[in-house]
């Protein structure tokens, strides 16, 4: 059997992703003796041609991400949406907060530093479109790997499923189960506050890395998000930003994260943090079920 | 599935503003349509069952009267045994209120009336369509009976069941030598009691109480655990007291904050929560009063305990294991420690002889691995989008999320009592407050209703406790994420209605609509 034929490609993204790929070093050399990659950004082919698996990493932003996004679909097998942006949306989504001609006023016109600004146009710029979707909002997607980026572990499991003929299958469990902090207050049948305060992580001395962040008063976005990154920011001992989206049974992150934290901690803490819907939905904003501004509300 | 539609003309109270025939031509594709003059005749009940055996009907929706109608009116709730005998699981029968919260509040417009009973039976349609069977348990009755009080109306309930071989249990927080006229009165009752040794009177209060009927456990805060089949509630009015009982035996309060029966005329000895009995008392009540009601209490008691075994139906709340990550925020979230954590798997269970399926738990599982069996999270996005597609041309357009405690009996309220309003306000009932998930506020914004109109019960008066807060709480967070897309934070608006039962509610969510129109 010859090998898999894959082709990857950016949207708007960051390349973070792509960049987690090489992140495997030698191991991807394991992937590449089965797998050939025929078209990528590193390579710099422009065309896309007709291959078993198609990698999109990013969101659809413009035109041109649509048009290679469809693209990529006609060429592709399987099409994986690669990396959070791909499959939620992901930090560009959260322009969806305002309507187009906000966006545009306030990134040409608007800020503090521009002097008589314009909003440039010319038929060689993608038209923006007005409001950010993730990939299979756009086109038929067969996998999704979250994860800003996936982790490269993640990664060559993916690689390593495809190649077996397995099918690769997402995590359905919240990170609390991945994750290996104490729970000791979240536990305890009493319906008062685990904590008495709402901390900024920045504000806190010591943080205390073997018990749950909530239960120090610390936001973190664990239970109301999909495990399977290996809890990375936590043993960094940073609470958890939500980056691998809602597990399947929620139908979205934000809301869901504010019914927890209802009875969890002191809603007038949280609302210290000043910014439930950046928090909640940082990185799903156009896959929650309200996917943007409803114009005329 | 098939499922039968029995549609009720209410002996013409429904059918005068509902074209009941144009109903059921739209629904002609169910496998039975059958409409009666009322669905409690003699006739209507008997072949109602022979239709479902004939028709191999799974699912039974039955369209006229309230759901409150089948627990108020004496024997009413009957049909539900009927239903259930001919094979219908409790959970894949829908009652379609037509009558209170259509026919009577839409009377001047058969045409919208017409329109929205049928999105209503749409609606029913799919609950039974998405519910699953709910389980059974069968609980062999203790023959034991809790008495809260030794009052007079108690000392004659407890002294009959004790003769009929009972075990009693009087619980008082302390007791009180009874003096003059009083004294004279219970002796003979005291003496007997107090020289039977299946009576006990034990001095202190209640620290924890849960399971079903036929099988409550009481642990006393003098360490104490009794059990039993049967409570009977029989204080004087004392709101102290009633504040201290009302999180463990969880009665509707009336207006001034006493406990109430479930209804004061039809259901006297009745409470709402199924095996908890109350004597009502009254200052002025005279002795033959009090005597029948404590000989009502027995006959109720002895009906729910002479039986080999009770069937309790488990419309709690489920876990699925597959995706619960052990988090622990349900167990912070239940009042009745009925999420646990299992201590091998380190995720999150149930525990069915506490659990009372409120759903708050539901809306606080931040993964969805929570469901209610009584109306599960997917049957509640479906029902507000059936309910979107009622069309009120260029009105604004309301869901109003009414709870069981007060938010649906208010809405009953004012149809009975003649409260005209407009068919935009379309009604979608949900077990408690706590229940309302805040997601299914923004899928009512996301299927285009212009506003959302919650009722639930006024602060202490919530039949979970805590279900009314915790809406609270999530809903002053929530506001914001409105106001993000867009949304008028001010199109969200929660009621608490003074009275339970008062057409307060009716009147808000009409001004509600005024102040949609002015937007």
């Amino acid at each position: 059997m010859g090998k898999i034929k894959v082709a990857t490609g950016i949207l708007q993204g960051c390349f973070g992703c792509h960049i987690a790929i090489l992140d495997l070093h030698e191991e991807l050399l394991d992937i590449l003796s089965s797998m050939e990659i025929v078209r990528s950004p590193i390579n710099d082919v422009k065309d896309v041609p007709e291959v078993d698996v198609g990698l999109l990493d990013g969101s659809v932003s413009n035109m041109d991400n649509e048009n290679v996004a469809k693209i990529f679909r006609e060429k592709s097998e399987k099409i994986v949406a690669f990396g959070t942006c791909a499959c939620l949306g992901g930090v560009p989504g959260l322009r969806n907060l305002f309507d187009l001609q906000s966006v545009l006023n306030r990134g040409y016109i608007e800020t503090e530093s521009t002097v008589d600004g314009k909003i440039p146009s010319s038929d060689e710029i993608p038209k923006l479109l007005p409001y950010v979707k993730a990939l299979h909002q756009v086109i038929d997607v067969d996998y999704k790997l979250p994860g800003c980026p996936p982790t490269p572990q993640r990664i060559k499991e993916f690689f390593v499923s495809l190649l077996n003929g397995r099918e690769p299958v997402l995590p359905k469990k919240n990170l609390c189960h991945e994750c290996l902090r104490q729970h000791k207050e979240m536990y305890v049948p009493k319906r008062e506050f685990i904590t008495d305060s709402v901390h900024s992580i920045t504000e806190l001395e010591h943080i205390d890395e073997t018990l749950c962040f909530l239960e120090q008063g610390v936001l973190c976005m664990g239970p109301a998000t999909r495990e399977g990154c290996d809890s990375r920011c936590i043993k960094g001992n940073t609470p958890c930003r939500g980056c691998m989206g809602p597990t399947d049974d929620a139908m979205e992150q934000g809301a869901k994260m504010i019914n927890a934290l209802a009875t969890i901690l002191p809603a007038g803490g949280l609302m210290f943090l000043e910014d439930v819907v950046g928090v909640g939905y940082r990185y799903s904003m156009p896959v929650s079920i309200i996917p943007h501004v409803m114009e005329g509300k | 599935m098939n499922i039968g539609l029995f549609l009720s003309k209410v002996d013409g109270s429904v059918s005068k503003v509902i074209d009941l025939k144009q109903v059921a031509t739209h629904f002609a594709g169910l496998p039975l349509i059958k409409i009666y003059d009322n669905l409690l005749s003699t006739s209507a009940q008997k072949e109602i069952a022979e239709e479902i055996r004939r028709n191999n009907i799974e699912g039974v929706i039955l369209a006229g009267q309230s759901p409150l109608f089948y627990k108020k009116v004496r024997n009413a709730d009957k049909i539900f045994d009927i239903l259930r005998k001919a094979g219908i699981n409790s959970n894949k029968i829908a009652v379609v209120n037509l009558k209170e919260q259509v026919a009577l509040p839409h009377r001047s417009n058969s045409e919208e009336a017409t329109k929205k009973a049928k999105v209503l039976i749409e609606v029913a349609l799919e609950k039974v369509r998405m519910s699953k069977r709910v389980e059974h348990v069968g609980v062999s009755p203790k023959k034991h009976v809790l008495i809260i009080g030794s009052t007079t109306g108690g000392l004659f309930a407890g002294q009959r069941l004790a003769e009929k071989g009972f075990h009693i249990f009087y619980l008082n927080e302390s007791l009180k030598e009874l003096q003059g006229e009083e004294k004279e009165l219970l002796r003979p009752t005291l003496a007997y009691l107090r020289n039977n040794d299946n009576v006990r009177f034990i001095e202190s209060s209640i620290n924890d109480f849960y399971g079903y009927p036929g099988n409550f456990r009481v642990q006393l805060a003098n360490g104490e655990k009794v059990r039993a089949g049967a409570i009977i509630l029989s204080i004087q009015k004392d709101l102290g007291y009633t504040a201290k009982l009302y999180p463990f035996l969880r009665l509707e309060k009336d207006e001034e904050g006493y406990f109430k029966n479930l209804f004061s005329d039809t259901a006297t000895v009745e409470t709402a929560q199924p095996g908890i009995f109350m004597i009502p008392h009254a200052d002025d009540m005279s002795l033959s009063s009090i005597i029948s009601l404590a000989d009502s209490a027995n006959t109720a008691v002895n009906k729910l305990l002479d039986h080999g075994d009770i069937q309790h139906e488990l419309f709690v709340s489920e876990v699925d294991k597959e995706v619960c990550g052990g988090c622990g925020t349900c167990i912070k979230t239940c009042i009745f420690r009925a999420a646990e954590l299992d201590p091998v798997t380190k995720l999150s269970s149930t525990n069915f002889k506490r659990c009372v399926g409120c759903g708050n738990c539901v809306s606080a599982c931040p993964t969805g691995a929570r469901d209610q069996v009584s109306a599960t999270t997917k049957y509640l996005i479906s029902a507000i989008k059936i309910l979107s597609s009622y069309s009120s041309g260029n009105s604004p357009k309301i869901l109003f999320i009414a709870c069981e405690g007060c938010g649906y009996p208010s809405l009953d309220y004012a149809g009975k009592i003649g409260v005209e309003y407009t068919s935009n306000l379309l009604p979608l009932s949900v077990r408690c407050a706590g229940r309302i998930d805040t997601q299914l506020i923004l899928e009512a914004f996301n299927y285009g209703f212009d506003g959302v109109a919650i009722c639930k019960c006024h602060d202490d008066h919530c039949l979970n406790i805590v279900g009314n807060l915790d809406l609270d709480r999530r809903a002053n967070l929530f506001r914001e994420v409105i106001r993000s897309r867009g949304i008028e934070p001010e199109r969200l608006r929660i009621f608490g209605t003074t009275e339970c039962e008062g057409g307060y509610c009716v009147e808000n969510a009409m001004k509600f609509i005024e102040y949609l129109k002015g937007l």
